[in-house]
């Protein structure tokens, strides 16, 4: 059973590895997700469009408002499920 | 072979998340006890947010807060790492953390049914309160075993 589970384990590794060749290498400026306009367009226009310096709040909070709202729909389920789980019963 | 080397040398970060997704997904698999399973998957994220994390870095970049955003100099010549995958890995964060939380009340609420977190006690003790659980009915499927 444990070596099936690390056969699986190393396959899937070697998988990964093997799949990641074609990655841009650590720290490349020109990796694609980086010169994409999108990125560019946040990097030059956030502070214009939200008045945050800070890039990741911008994105977060602003131009992706509604899926940080999303965000907290799914702690409150997290929470609401935990205190359904521990609550004492009353029998 | 130095070409090899190379290439292992340039994305040297991929091999550690690998190795990182590895170990979680063996504790995952392997363990018997529950809460290692957690941890497990716990350590299969992280690797993954790590992964995310890196591949936003830029050589010499800074951190994606514009210099001299309110009135101050402005520096025009400034290299940002890329904020969008920080994004998308903050809000993986939050629902990592809900479902280690939801994932640690069942293992609450499994101790609580059956005095103990490994696995094999669990169906051991199944199997005696249900003797229909058997390895028989197992093998037939528990959704079946459930219905009867």
């Amino acid at each position: 059973m444990k070596t099936l589970a690390l056969f699986v384990v190393v396959i899937t590794g070697a998988m990964l590895i093997y799949a990641g060749q074609d990655l841009p290498a650590f720290g490349d400026i020109n990796s694609p997700s980086y010169q994409a306009p999108m990125t560019q367009y946040f990097i030059e226009n956030s502070l214009e469009e939200s008045g945050v310096t800070n890039i990741v709040t911008a994105l977060l909070a602003s131009y992706r408002g509604y899926d940080t709202l999303g965000e907290t729909a799914v702690i409150f389920t997290a929470g609401m499920a935990v205190m359904l789980l521990l609550r004492r019963r009353e029998t | 072979m130095s070409g090899i080397l190379d290439i292992v040398y340039a994305e040297y970060n991929y091999w550690i998340y690998v190795t990182l997704m590895m170990i979680g997904f063996y504790a995952m698999i392997a363990k018997k006890n529950l809460i290692k399973k957690v941890i497990g998957a716990n350590i299969f994220q992280t690797a993954i947010f790590l992964f995310y994390i890196s591949l936003s870095d830029v050589t010499g970049g800074t951190a994606p807060i514009l210099m001299g955003g309110h009135g101050g100099e402005h520096a025009a010549d400034v290299i940002y790492t890329n904020p969008v995958p920080h994004v998308l890995i903050l809000t993986a964060i939050v629902v990592a953390v809900s479902t280690t939380a939801v994932a640690l009340a069942l293992i609450i609420r499994i101790y609580n049914e059956y005095g103990s977190i490994e696995e094999d006690v669990i169906l051991a003790a199944r199997r005696k309160l249900q003797p229909e659980f058997s390895e028989h009915a197992r093998q037939k499927g528990v959704a079946e075993v459930g219905r009867q």
